[in-house]
């Protein structure tokens, strides 16, 4: 009884402690906002700042998530599940009072930086926050400019849809300190590379946020620390690993291939799909050539990953045995028998890293499914490749990616039926007829 | 002498097309920009393939046996291969008679009706069910009564060709139309059945195929196109596969 009593007091105190403490933080949160965000009145952007800063905003994707499906763009809407619950993109127009035509530059610097918005309130890091930190106030001023030139939607969005306690938007204070060093954190130049070198990893690491998929999240979402842009699951895609790793990752592709890549969405190897598709085109086509071949280059010197190469699985095996009859009997016509495909349209699978990534789950949802490049100014025909679902089953879409996977100079571990089954009961594609 | 286009007919066509155009919706074209539309696991997929025990959807259990009994003979078993029976054609004409070809769905079928030319095809508002439902009847009838009520699948070999040669020549009427156009209409549907992908409930085992060397449903001939000439055995597949791609 007495020690229950104990226990009740201790809790009681902690509790009283513990609002004291969110009401002090709470507080000082409001304190540092007001300190930030205090401006004197800043000159009328030039007509070239505000070119720029569609570029730059180009570059960061805005529009890929502050655009509902069929809504206005940069009105905001999309809904991200992030995994701890959604989070809606707010609306980005210059709405004075449900988009940020109220906020002052410094106020947007603020958010992009350290992921504080509106009167101190938390952004969840769903917004990239953690990369664009390492963007210029400069760029982020002509960013603003040009957001401030869009027209006014009015469009009340409810960000925040996360559930109980992810609801409570000051544990990102929290967040911020264990996964996000605050203060320093814009880019600078590392003065043993080259200009381009570090203008493609100004790039790569802040406006085109390329980690925020990536890269391997830890449980609670954040970056996994010594795993930059290896690759990693993104909601049922496999994100590839865009080190210099030979087999699996950007190794054997030249600069050009990825500029070509990222330019028109596809190169004489592969092409952009999926998430990737969307990328491509909305921002990195819209980046000029140099700012791209920058980018390529600073991928290029990546370490590459680690990785231990598996021997092919035999090609006399069943599953290889049928792999090849289904192979040559359905997908040669466009990828060709020797596996070059065709260069923008079918992607080439000869020492193919994303035919070898360490999941094979976009190969295997693409046979489901279907496929669909992405449809760029340069190559604006976007292919696309039929469904197979109705067609194989779970042990013959199996063997057929389990051929690929161990042909033309391909090594790695066979896919099973029951990894097909997961993937096409996930995506909501077809059984067999 | 062909029969002459009368002017009230004319008229009234006219009239009916007018009637007709006006109760149309504008048509309206669906407007594409950017990149063309796409979505996954798009299309329909073709027809399941009938299981086994199969049952009949449109034919009765007799008029099944006298369907299989004249695919027999129309393609008989022999050393080449299996007969028409045995080859599911009755299963595929069926299925084909309970859907849309056996409802006429893509033909005209509304008046004004009268006799055509030959060259103007079939000039009946019968459809294809219909036209087996009677003809099938009359063959049974027909039968009867040159066999003392003997039924057509009691028949030797040599009777039933005899009786198939005399309803090609038009031995009797099958409701509208005279026997010989019914006996076209079943050599016609038997060699599909015999032929068309298995997916319909024929070509059992792609027998069909194999029979006649065509190597079904490939995309690709680059790697063999060389090769002229020469026996390619390239074993048939199917819309549905081969039996090659199940690994085991």
């Amino acid at each position: 009884m007495f020690t229950f009593r104990r226990i009740v007091v201790a809790v009681v105190c902690l509790g009283f402690l513990g609002v004291i403490g969110a009401g002090a933080l709470y507080a000082f949160n409001r304190a540092y906002y007001s300190s930030q965000i205090a401006e004197t009145a800043a000159p009328a952007p030039t007509a070239g700042q505000i070119a720029r800063g569609h570029y730059l905003a180009l570059a960061g994707d805005c529009i890929a998530c502050h655009t509902a499906p069929g809504g206005q763009p940069y009105a905001g809407g999309l809904q991200l599940n992030t995994g701890f619950g959604l989070v809606a993109a707010s609306n980005i127009t210059p709405d004075k009072d449900t988009g940020i035509g109220g906020w002052t530059t410094k106020q947007f610097i603020l958010a992009m930086h350290r992921g504080i918005g509106d009167h101190g309130k938390r952004l969840y890091p769903a917004m990239p926050y953690t990369a664009y930190a390492k963007v210029s106030d400069a760029d982020l001023t002509d960013i603003k400019a040009y957001l401030d030139t869009l027209p006014a939607v009015h469009h009340d969005v409810i960000a925040n849809q996360m559930p109980f306690p992810f609801n409570i938007r000051l544990m990102m204070v929290g967040w911020n300190m264990l996964f996000f060093d605050l203060g320093g954190q814009q880019y600078k130049n590392d003065p043993t590379q080259t200009a381009e070198w570090n203008r493609g990893a100004y790039l790569v690491q802040g406006l085109e946020h390329c980690s925020t998929c990536h890269t391997t999240k830890n449980l609670l979402g954040a970056d996994e620390s010594g795993k930059f842009l290896q690759g990693t699951d993104l909601a049922g895609w496999w994100a590839p690993d865009l080190t210099s790793n030979k087999r699996i990752g950007l190794g054997s592709w030249s600069e050009d291939d990825i500029v070509d890549f990222l330019k028109t969405g596809a190169n004489d190897r592969m092409v952009a799909a999926g998430p990737m598709a969307e990328a491509v085109h909305n921002s990195t086509q819209h980046l000029t050539v140099p700012d791209l071949h920058a980018m390529a280059v600073y991928l290029k010197s990546l370490p590459a990953s680690d990785d231990s190469a598996p021997s092919p699985v035999p090609a006399n095996i069943p599953a290889m045995v049928a792999g090849r009859a289904i192979y040559a009997e359905n997908c040669a016509a466009c990828h060709a028998l020797n596996g070059t495909g065709v260069p923008g349209m079918a992607p080439a699978f000869v020492h193919s890293p994303s035919v070898q990534a360490q999941n094979p789950e976009n190969m295997i949802r693409t046979i489901l499914a279907g496929g669909h490049v992405a449809a760029t100014e340069i190559n604006p025909t976007a292919a696309s490749m039929p469904p197979f679902d109705w067609k194989f089953t779970d042990a013959q879409l199996a063997a057929v990616t389990t051929y690929l996977r161990n042909s033309f100079g391909n090594a790695a571990p066979a896919v099973t039926a029951d990894e097909v089954a997961a993937k096409r009961k996930e995506i909501g594609a077809r059984a067999t007829n | 002498m062909t029969s002459p286009i009368l002017r009230r007919d004319l008229l009234g066509t006219a009239a009916a097309l007018v009637g007709t155009a006006a109760t149309l919706p504008a048509a309206e074209a669906a407007q594409i920009s950017g990149s063309l539309p796409w979505s996954p696991s798009e299309g329909t997929p073709p027809p399941v393939e009938p299981t086994q025990p199969y049952t009949w959807e449109f034919f009765t259990a007799d008029e099944a046996a006298l369907v299989g009994a004249i695919a027999d003979r129309i393609i008989p078993a022999d050393d080449l291969s299996i007969g028409g029976k045995e080859a599911g054609c009755a299963v595929f004409i069926d299925k084909q008679l309970a859907g849309n070809y056996g409802k006429g769905t893509n033909y005209y079928l509304k008046g004004p009706y009268r006799p055509g030319t030959p060259q103007q095809g079939p000039q009946t508002l019968e459809t294809f069910a219909q036209r087996y439902r009677e003809g099938l009847a009359a063959l049974v009838a027909f039968c009867a009564s040159k066999h003392g009520g003997a039924a057509f699948t009691t028949l030797s070999a040599a009777d039933q060709d005899a009786l198939l040669h005399e309803m090609e020549a038009g031995a009797f009427y099958t409701g509208p139309v005279t026997s010989t156009a019914f006996f076209n209409q079943l050599i016609q549907n038997v060699r599909e059945g015999y032929f068309a992908d298995p997916i319909y409930g024929g070509n059992k085992d792609m027998a069909g195929w194999k029979l006649i060397g065509f190597p079904g449903a490939r995309y690709d001939y680059r790697d063999v196109i060389g090769r002229r000439g020469e026996k390619l055995d390239l074993e048939p597949v199917g819309l549905m596969g081969r039996p090659g791609w199940n690994p085991a």
